[in-house]
């Protein structure tokens, strides 16, 4: 007997993704040897940490069918705030604390204002986008602020041999695969996304749920906010500018409805990776780095249309189960 | 389940509904003892939805008592009660497995630990006692419509062991798949379960039921025992209301020539649909909800893919759309008005005048604007006696017989040749109703051919020369006016069997 399933539906989900990036890493070590190097990997793994630590986030705010417009706002806004506090307090303790809760909070309000006015959780976080960023730049007076040297561990240190953002990157997905796979959280998360008409008619807490995901969105964009402070060396105004864009791509490359109701940590894992190889191997290739932005936007709009193309497939299938329906005799049951 | 067969598990005292000052469901009251399965029938919008909504606590009834187990219940929670419902429109989530849907109302585990485990033995067992062979771990969306239904019960007996309420439940089934739901009644029935249900069909009330209430416009007219009512009299009890014969309804001279000929219409929720309509006629289509009607008007317009031909004005359509349907002049009033007919936040003006745009707009140079637009839609609106304080009111504000009115309005100001109305007068109020009706003849008087899709057979009956019924996509039935017969139309609507193709 199967001892779990609930991702029994959803595990190949994920599939076409991982598939893609495995014959996209093919080529290009036949472009260039240089590629197949553990060295190449594990940068490349670096550089998509952010992103996919994001993705595992925005994963469950787009299962409820929801979208998190800011945050690249809420990462701007906890990279400010713990810079800040680093130069004023010069206590790391808080400056962490701080960084963290802030950016579970921004989420949290962001999930309240979506479910408690039933705002349309684009324009509500397009608002708070706003919002958030013009509050992180009133803090600091749009100042660049350096953060301290030691902070460089949290983004090119190396435990046992292995990049610190490597290891947060696998922590983080770890607890978003439970979460989302063997919680009651992550059940009710993927029945709302699936109908809000039966989740409301079979009584789920739609409104803490709600809640709860932005909240986690929040939280990791804060953990991600960290790891790129201590990349970048400190805090720039351009920071996650656009960012949510990439993290939304990296979703819904992954296999993940924008619709709702299914979709993989996993998945979005490997989305936010392939953004990364696609733009290492156009590297490699010398292209201008000016093209990267419609290749990407090229492979996102190429995901959607395969994906609108399978979802038509099976509307005709079930037209056709339809049609077959009325062809049937409907003599059985009658009594007069 | 050893219940005491004399008390009932379940008593409704007076059961009242109304929204917004409108009587819904006026006062039902009835008990329902451990073993008994209730059919709870009407025609459609009689209140029988709205009365289940309030069983199962979806709604908040406006006045009277439910009772469970005599105990008077203050505010009804349903499942709580160990009453449960199965909509006719399911509750399911796709993309959820069968096992996590029936769980779904009390995940077996802790909050951070579901026990898949637990929970595939529950969903198991529920399958294994309905007698289904259904992987619980399968995606629901990847099911039948008929297995969907099964699970749907399986939740809803998961969360609900004394009351089990069924709307519709048989309108996606095959009859095999239909069977084998009722033999599952009779096991529940058997366990001691009290059961309403609710249908159109008579031959399944008399399968399933051994008692009935009949609702009419909200009312409870009759019930009991169903044993010794016949079924013509349980349709008459339905029907009801006596019809107010109008006066100037003669029959169409057979010489008016042929504005609209469907020839074997073929869509996925319509079957071989053939009929004419000649100018000055008015053919009603009669049919239960589901029953196709809407969808072969859609289909006749091009609005979803089918094959078969269309004539008008005895010319051959080569190619179906609303464009090109409009230029011969034939117009379809769809049912539902606020999301598909209607601008709602744009003025009555500009509604009215929407499909008659191109004769207002000026072709000269330097001359912009529609001319006349104003003067001949304020005529209009008087015209159709619509009631509003002047012509620039947006449509959102006028109640849904203005509503009804401004869109039969536009499509009059087009002059049309061939209308086709899916429920012109649904949710609208006798006197609007009136004056559609009239409208209707007048335009027919006035050599247009007319086709009026509606579920309400008195109005079919007072407005049509000739109705057609559908059944299951099919049309089963014709009648002229001198053969109008609601019982036999209702009969001929709702019956399963292949009986009555003749008329």
């Amino acid at each position: 007997m199967k001892t779990f399933s609930g991702d029994a539906l959803t595990r190949q989900k994920w599939l076409p993704i991982a598939i893609a990036n495995a014959v996209f890493s093919v080529l290009l070590a036949f472009a260039s040897p240089a590629f197949l190097s553990l060295a190449n990997f594990q940068s490349m793994l670096v550089q998509s940490a952010v992103t996919a630590i994001m993705a595992v986030g925005m994963t469950f705010i787009i299962i409820t069918a929801g979208i998190d417009i800011s945050m690249g706002a809420i990462l701007f806004f906890s990279s400010a705030l713990f810079a800040q506090l680093m130069i004023d307090t010069q206590s790391y303790l808080l400056a962490f604390a701080a960084a963290l809760c802030c950016a579970t909070l921004l989420g949290g309000i962001n999930g309240l204002l979506v479910v408690r006015f039933r705002m349309s959780p684009l324009i509500t976080t397009l608002a708070t986008y706003s919002i958030y960023r013009g509050m992180a730049i009133h803090m600091t007076g749009a100042q660049n602020i350096p953060v301290p040297r030691e902070m460089g561990f949290l983004g090119n240190g190396r435990v046992f041999g292995v990049p610190v953002p490597i290891l947060i990157l696998l922590v983080i997905v770890v607890a978003g695969v439970y979460v989302l796979n063997h919680t009651r959280l992550g059940v009710y998360a993927r029945a709302m996304g699936s109908s809000t008409r039966s989740a409301r008619e079979s009584n789920l807490p739609t409104a803490p749920v709600t809640i709860m995901v932005y909240a986690i969105g929040g939280f990791v964009t804060g953990v991600a906010a960290l790891i790129l402070l201590a990349r970048v060396g400190g805090l720039q105004s351009g920071i996650g500018i656009g960012i949510e864009f990439t993290v939304i791509a990296a979703v819904i490359l992954g296999g993940t409805k924008l619709t709702g109701g299914s979709g993989t940590v996993i998945g979005s894992v490997f989305g936010a990776f392939f953004l990364v190889l696609i733009e290492n191997g156009l590297n490699l290739m010398n292209a201008s780095p000016y093209i990267y932005d419609i290749v990407r936007g090229t492979v996102l709009l190429a995901a959607v249309m395969v994906d609108r193309l399978s979802v038509r497939r099976q509307q005709k299938a079930l037209l056709a189960v339809k049609a077959a329906r009325f062809d049937q005799p409907q003599s059985v049951g009658s009594t007069t | 389940m050893l219940q005491d067969k004399a008390h009932p598990l379940l008593s409704v005292r007076n059961l009242t509904k109304s929204f917004s000052g409108k009587l819904v469901v006026a006062g039902i009251s009835f008990d329902l003892y451990p073993g008994q399965v209730i059919g709870l029938v009407g025609e459609n919008g009689a209140g029988k939805s709205t009365s289940k909504n309030m069983l199962c606590g979806l709604l908040e009834p406006t006045d009277g008592q439910i009772l469970v187990n005599g105990q008077t219940v203050e505010s009804n929670e349903g499942h709580a009660h160990g009453i449960s419902a199965v909509h006719q429109e399911l509750s399911l989530f796709g993309s959820l497995t069968v096992a996590e849907n029936m769980c779904i109302g009390a995940l077996p585990g802790s909050r951070l630990r579901v026990d898949w485990q637990q929970m595939q033995c529950i969903a198991r067992e529920q399958l294994n006692f309905l007698g289904m062979d259904i992987d619980p771990d399968a995606a629901v969306f990847s099911l039948g419509a008929g297995q969907q239904q099964i699970v749907e019960i399986g939740k809803a007996l998961l969360h609900a062991d004394k009351v089990l309420i069924l709307d519709e439940p048989t309108t996606s089934l095959t009859a095999l798949e239909r069977e084998k739901l009722f033999r599952i009644l009779d096991k529940l029935k058997e366990r001691g379960m009290a059961i309403i249900f609710i249908s159109h069909f008579l031959e399944e009330i008399y399968r399933v039921c051994d008692s009935y209430i009949v609702l009419r416009d909200g009312h409870q007219v009759a019930g009991g025992a169903l044993a010794g009512v016949s079924r013509r009299k349980l349709e008459a009890l339905m029907v009801g209301r006596a019809l107010e014969e109008s006066a100037d309804h003669g029959d169409v001279s057979d010489t008016g020539t042929e504005a609209l000929r469907v020839e074997h219409l073929d869509s996925a929720d319509c079957r071989d649909i053939s009929f004419a309509v000649r100018h000055g006629e008015v053919v009603g289509i009669a049919g239960l909800m589901g029953a196709g009607r809407t969808e072969m008007a859609e289909a006749l317009f091009g609005l979803r893919p089918s094959t078969g031909s269309v004539h008008v004005q005895g010319a051959l359509l080569t190619e179906r759309s609303v464009a090109a349907m409009k230029a011969l002049d034939v117009c379809y009033l769809p049912e539902d008005r606020r999301n598909n007919g209607l601008f709602l936040n744009r003025p009555v003006r500009e509604n009215l005048s929407a499909a008659a745009i191109s004769r207002f707009i000026r072709r000269r140079l330097l001359k912009l604007g529609f001319a006349g637009e104003r003067l001949a839609t304020q005529t209009f609106s008087r015209a159709m006696g619509i009631s509003i304080p002047h012509i620039d009111v947006k449509v959102d504000a006028l109640s849904g017989g203005n509503q009804q009115k401004v869109l039969l309005g536009r499509w009059l100001a087009s002059e049309p040749k061939v209308l086709i109305l899916d429920e012109p007068t649904k949710g609208v109020d006798i006197g609007a109703k009136f004056d559609i009706h009239n409208r209707i003849g007048e335009i027919a008087r006035a050599g247009a051919a007319i086709v009026v899709i509606s579920s309400d057979l008195p109005e079919l009956l007072q407005v049509s020369h000739r109705i057609l019924v559908m059944r299951k996509g099919r049309i089963v039935g014709e009648f002229r006016r001198d053969q109008f017969d609601s019982v036999k139309i209702i009969s001929l609507a709702a019956s399963t069997g292949e009986e009555g193709l003749a008329t």
